[in-house]
């Protein structure tokens, strides 16, 4: 198979850099160049010698670059409207990180848009590539539980502002400032916006739409934050099924401008475990574990090291072979939209302090 | 629930993967089997001890490729904890899954992949041919643990524990508190308690010996230079297990720097 010309845009997303190795060993891909939206990130990339050419103006990558054919879209939410103009116009095929938009209006756009072009585009979201959770949609699927009553799941990790600051930054994240809720002085755009992957899962497993949806912000453990970061989540399915999630930035981090060893407080940064109740038993999920463990350097503090994070070759896989053999991704927009939509309402919720019914 | 995974359902995966990664096979190979001329047998290393070894036979080190002795190995290597002392492993198999020779020549290559160093002196202690305690040294000094038995009850999943504490820090790959190896998924039915762990989504429904065993095929054939690593290595753990034996037999300490021409070499 003719390897996909790809690049990587902006640079400032936090899973830029699970692409540098799936980009350099899957021989379905070469990886021709990256735009970055700071010097200061350029110069961050380039210390890591990946001997790829990086250029601060995205139009100059394209135009020095016209064999580019797929780009992976690592920006702020904000700038994805933009990106998705300029690739649709140029043919070029999307893999778009977890929010495309939370504008309903700027997705329609985006459905428009990338149906007029004939591009691919798939949404980033590795969790659907995790081994534990193919384990768990199987045991599901097979019916070992019976009839599902319930499906709680955290999704709760540090909180990445500190390294990347848009996700600080209402507009940048949420698209606009919309307060969280009368009187209150944060903004929507934190950990919920930075979370949608319980709200996928349970649709995937239950093959069903959410019916309503209640949602309460904590006070922030974070006090220098003007977005949300810490919430809880209850609802129904369209099947009846009852959920809980958390998908809060709970796990307290050390403020690095870049992340490495040393980040986590707590000593397991990210966290997404499901606990699922059927007639026939429960089902209890760690995502991400075991893993192996140490009080080393640099700060001597009991730390997990994870030994996971191979979805992403999963994910690029199928986005290969929807490129190569026109086919549309498990997670493309329209399917995402239901996934946003309930988002939204979480948010509104927020601010009602009511449950809303989608 | 799921189909068991065959013989020839795991050579297939393997053949899928070096097709995916355009890995050339050099020739017709086998993951399983006896001995057959012009074949390359890659098997592990442990079932290549009682033969006299042909030159096509590639002894193989799956359990380097799991995950958890990798990144173990990288928190030594790198020097996340600093200037290790001891080492302290434990391993409980099934008899219908292991012999002692067998989980012995396993433990021992991790202690010196962990480790990052070459046994240089043994002293075991065996009971029967289930139960081996043993106290070894690496050429770097850390000295270590050896606890091997075979006395778990058939199909029992392996219950292994590598710790090793340095001056600055302990690594393990077992979570502080536990006893037991962890796993990813539980479920609690009219079966019973059942558990589950996958860690490797392209080789997604094989068992965890299986794709340990598809990995190990996979890297001698991607790097052809591991072969040539891993055949000293298996000679160096075959020497070392009747070492092993005959220590447990004098009741000695005995000290390889004369008798083992590897003793100086690092992995």
């Amino acid at each position: 198979m003719k390897p996909i010309k790809i690049a990587i845009l902006s640079l400032t997303h936090g899973h830029s850099r699970k692409y540098f190795q799936t980009l350099k060993e899957n021989p379905n891909f070469e990886w021709v160049a990256v735009s970055a939206e700071t010097e200061k990130i350029k110069n961050v990339f380039l210390k890591g010698n990946y001997g790829i050419p990086c250029y601060t103006n995205e139009q100059e990558m394209f135009d020095k670059h016209p064999e580019i054919e797929a780009v992976v879209m690592a920006s702020a939410n904000n700038k994805h409207l933009d990106q998705f103009k300029t690739c649709t116009q140029r043919h070029i095929n999307i893999l778009c990180m977890k929010v495309p938009t939370f504008d309903m209006d700027e997705y329609a756009q985006m459905i428009e848009m990338v149906e007029e072009s004939g591009i691919v585009c798939q949404i980033e979201l590795e969790l659907h590539y995790n081994p534990v959770m193919a384990r768990i949609k199987q045991l599901v699927s097979s019916n070992e539980l019976g009839k599902i009553s319930s499906i709680n799941a955290t999704n709760i990790t540090l909180s990445p502002v500190w390294a990347f600051p848009w996700q600080n930054d209402a507009e940048a994240s949420y698209g606009k400032q919309v307060q969280l809720r009368p009187g209150d002085n944060r903004f929507r755009g934190g950990a919920l916006a930075d979370h949608p992957h319980v709200f996928d899962m349970i649709r995937c497993l239950t093959n069903s739409e959410f019916e309503y949806l209640y949602a309460e912000a904590g006070q922030n453990i974070r006090k220098d934050i003007q977005v949300e970061d810490n919430l809880l989540v209850s609802g129904k399915m369209k099947n009846g099924i009852r959920f809980l999630f958390d998908p809060s930035w709970s796990r307290l981090e050390e403020r690095l401008e870049i992340p490495g060893p040393g980040w986590e407080i707590y000593p397991k940064r990210m966290e997404v475990n499901v606990s699922i109740s059927g007639e026939k038993g429960v089902l209890l999920a760690d995502c991400f574990g075991p893993n192996v463990y140490h009080n080393g350097a640099p700060n001597d503090r009991y730390t997990v090291q994870y030994t996971y994070f191979d979805e992403w070759i999963g994910m690029m896989d199928e986005f290969v072979d929807c490129i190569r053999n026109r086919k549309i991704p498990k997670i493309n927009l329209k399917w995402h939209r239901e996934t946003v939509e309930a988002m939204n309402a979480c948010y509104e919720s927020i601010a009602s302090e009511s449950v809303v019914y989608l | 629930m799921e189909l068991i995974k065959t013989e020839r359902d795991v050579e297939h995966s393997l053949m899928n993967l070096l097709e995916k990664y355009s890995i050339p096979a050099t020739g017709p190979f086998q993951l399983f089997g006896s001995f057959k001329p012009d074949v390359l047998d890659l098997q592990p290393g442990c079932h290549f001890l009682n033969a006299n070894k042909e030159k096509t036979q590639i002894p193989l080190l799956p359990w380097r490729m799991k995950r958890k002795f990798t990144e173990l190995k990288k928190i030594v290597t790198d020097a996340v904890i600093e200037e290790p002392c001891l080492f302290r492993i434990s391993s409980r198999g099934s008899r219908d899954n292991w012999t002692l020779s067998s989980l012995l020549y396993r433990e021992m290559d991790l202690c010196e992949f962990i480790g990052n160093g070459k046994i240089v002196s043994i002293q075991a202690n065996i009971n029967d041919t289930e139960i081996a305690n043993l106290i070894v040294k690496l050429d770097n000094e850390i000295l270590c643990s050896i606890e091997v038995s075979t006395q778990l009850p058939g199909n029992a999943i392996l219950q292994d524990r590598h710790e090793v504490i340095g001056r600055r820090g302990v690594a393990s790959d077992m979570v502080v508190d536990t006893q037991i190896v962890q796993n990813s998924v539980y479920t609690f039915t009219e079966k019973g308690e059942l558990s589950y762990t996958d860690t490797d989504m392209e080789l997604f429904g094989f068992n965890d010996r299986q794709i340990d065993h598809v990995r190990a095929a996979f890297s001698v054939l991607k790097d052809s230079a591991l072969i040539t690593e891993w055949q000293q290595q298996h000679k160096h753990l075959a020497k070392l297990l009747k070492i092993v034996f005959e220590s447990d037999k004098n009741r000695e300490k005995i000290n390889l720097k004369n008798v083992s021409i590897y003793t100086h070499e690092t992995n």
